[in-house]
């Protein structure tokens, strides 16, 4: 049994936009563009990118959430765009989302107790006092009180309603779960709290996840390796010692410099990146960075850059940039 | 610009005890509890802290946008320039706001109307605060434009704001806000709903435009790192009160207020070496209708004693860094 648990093969998802009715002038969107990476059990993949760089695109593409243009995710081994609707229900049951606002993600009509209840119900999983002592179960883990179950989401802040999510994400003891900006919406200190839960769960129940974020200061906390995205594309990955350490792509760079310090004697100077992130459905040619790229050469815009190891010793660091060729 | 230059001008901004009431469904609700601060003119304030803790409240109070009702400013005073803003008639108020102090919003997309093209909508602003023609509007919104770094901006006025990405859009506001030569800008969150990237450009952008116009700007946002690159002072406020205020490198090297302190430890900042959990702080803001009686932020406070349950720690201290602490960190008892 090998320990690779979701391997995703040059998974592309792209997007019609602009149809007119004769199927003519059809602009694609690019959304997700040949990206591979492998998540190994137990082990978390930060991804990190700017918005409308196609990381939550990624992410559903992995549920299977939609359908995708080419390429293969497989899960334990098992492609998962070859399963029936049946098998697919059951696979659902082992690969989990937690999503970016938890407020549009829970329903405001049911109480909490309704909403973890729910997973368990429509997957008939155990008796009803199985399913009860679950539900308490999670509750504990992400830290509510039992009292809360009875009350709606409206009630509870943010914080507390992000841990809702993450508790209706466990109730079925998923192997997998897909974070979607999870800590985005709140504050810095129940960030702090929510990551810190994020990290007990990796280490007490082993789980894998794949977590998405817009900060790389963030994701450097709870993740394993970490991928950086670029208009659909996964231009630089390695485990997240060696890529916080030793950045290579320019735009990997710029985007740790652009993290703003709080340490107001900090000299270092920044990295600025020109302009704003093109259009995905007319990205630029060759590399689809260069317009913003400091060290672009003529290069870069004729031949976009394969992706390469530049690693060593082992140490698979993956990044497409001429620089590094 | 030295410190001594500042302390012997005048505020151009003086916050004295501004207190704010909101009528709910469950009763009165306090969101601003007797803040007070001022601004000097030329410098960057920053006020920090989580939702719900009153800086935006406190913005738009001093803007004269609190919406009432439901909102009530029931005490204190708002003074800008020795003037007195609080009970100004609704057609006073519009000269101050634009000409005099300028804000600019969270998002910009909802700040700008949709249906209207952005020369329209500057040149409404340009022309209620000056008696100039349209042309001249549209010149010197054009040169706006192209001040706060909107590429082709004779272009780009002619387009509607769905056109433009969330950083020009953010870059708009900040060119209409500027239109007038205001003497206070009021940023609230301006670039919280942007991308890092395009963040660093919009506030190093603001920060240019700030030196070169020379006004005063008070920045309310949580993110304590732009509060490290952009302000001279800093407010942190927790549950609508004012818990500590000093210059930016004291709140940064030495705070004094353990919620100021968990703060800046909670944040998470890319280190050498991966630490294994980060520092929190403990605990949840109480509730605005249920507030403790002494110190707010007791509860949570890992040094609380009994009189901090008490009563209620007044901001105080010596010189320029105050603090509404008991047991200020770093002092001896």
């Amino acid at each position: 049994m090998s320990d690779i648990l979701l391997e995703v093969k040059r998974l592309k998802k792209h997007f019609v936009v602009g149809k007119n009715f004769l199927k003519r002038n059809r602009a694609i969107c690019k959304a997700v563009d040949d990206v591979s990476f492998t998540i190994k059990k137990g082990k978390t993949l930060g991804l990190v990118g700017e918005s409308g760089c196609g990381k939550s695109t990624l992410g559903r593409s992995v549920l299977r959430l939609h359908d995708i243009t080419s390429g293969e995710v497989k899960f334990n081994g098992v492609d998962l765009f070859d399963l029936s609707p049946k098998e697919l229900k059951n696979l659902r049951k082992e690969i989990q989302i937690i999503f970016q606002d938890p407020f549009a993600s829970l329903s405001p009509r049911m109480t909490i107790h309704d909403i973890l209840r729910e997973p368990l119900d429509v997957n008939k999983i155990g008796t009803v006092a199985e399913r009860e002592a679950k539900i308490a179960e999670v509750m504990e883990i992400v830290g509510l009180r039992p009292q809360a179950l009875n009350r709606y989401p409206h009630e509870f802040s943010g914080g507390q309603r992000q841990r809702v999510g993450i508790a209706r994400a466990l109730v079925l003891d998923p192997k997998f779960i897909v974070a979607d900006e999870p800590v985005s919406a709140l504050d810095v200190s129940v960030q702090a709290q929510v990551l810190n839960m994020i990290a007990e769960l990796q280490e007490s129940k082993g789980i894998s996840f794949l977590f998405i974020a817009h900060d790389l200061a963030v994701v450097q906390h709870i993740c394993d390796d970490v991928g950086v995205m670029y208009l659909g594309r996964l231009v630089e990955k390695a485990s997240a010692e060696t890529l916080y350490k030793n950045p290579k792509h320019p735009y990997t760079k710029a985007l740790l410099s652009a993290i703003p310090v709080p340490d107001p004697n900090d000299k270092s100077i920044r990295i600025q990146l020109q302009g704003d992130v093109p259009s995905q459905i007319n990205p630029p040619s060759g590399c689809t960075f260069r317009t913003r790229c400091p060290e672009a050469t003529e290069r870069c815009k004729e031949e976009a850059p394969m992706t390469h190891s530049t690693g060593i010793d082992g140490d698979e660091h993956l990044v497409a940039c001429h620089l590094y060729r | 610009m030295n410190n001594l230059d500042i302390e012997k001008r005048e505020p151009i901004l003086t916050v004295d005890n501004l207190t704010v009431d909101f009528n709910t469904d469950k009763g009165r609700v306090r969101a601003i509890d007797g803040i007070s601060f001022e601004v000097m003119p030329g410098e960057t304030l920053a006020i920090v802290g989580e939702s719900g803790c009153g800086k935006s409240v406190s913005s738009l109070s001093i803007m004269g946008l609190l919406p009432s009702p439901p909102g009530k400013i029931v005490d204190g005073s708002i003074k800008f320039n020795k003037r007195e803003l609080i009970g100004l008639s609704e057609k006073e108020y519009r000269k101050v706001r634009g000409n005099e102090i300028s804000m600019i919003f969270q998002e910009p997309m909802t700040a700008l109307n949709p249906v209207l093209k952005i020369s329209t909508q500057m040149i409404d602003v340009i022309r209620l605060h000056n008696r100039i023609g349209k042309s001249e509007a549209k010149r010197r919104a054009i040169d706006m434009l192209e001040t706060v770094g909107i590429p082709s901006p004779e272009m780009r006025i002619n387009e509607y704001p769905h056109q433009l990405s969330g950083g020009m859009r953010q870059r708009v506001m900040i060119a209409m806000a500027l239109s007038c030569g205001p003497d206070l800008l009021l940023a609230d969150e301006p670039t919280t709903a942007l991308d890092v990237t395009i963040q660093a450009q919009v506030m190093t952008e603001m920060v240019r435009l700030q030196k070169k116009l020379g006004m005063a700007v008070i920045l309310v946002t949580h993110d304590l790192g732009v509060v490290a690159e952009s302000c001279q002072r800093v407010a942190v406020m927790y549950c609508g009160q004012i818990i500590e205020q000093a210059s930016v490198q004291d709140i940064f090297a030495s705070p004094k207020h353990p919620y100021t302190q968990g703060l800046l430890k909670s944040i998470p900042v890319v280190r050498e070496k991966k630490i294994p959990r980060l520092a929190t702080i403990e605990g949840m803001v109480p509730d605005l209708r249920d507030m403790p009686s002494g110190c707010r932020f007791a509860d949570r406070c890992q040094f609380a004693e009994a009189r901090c349950r008490a009563s209620s720690p007044q901001l105080s201290g010596a010189g320029t860094h105050q603090v509404a602490c008991f047991n200020p960190l770093g002092e001896m008892q």
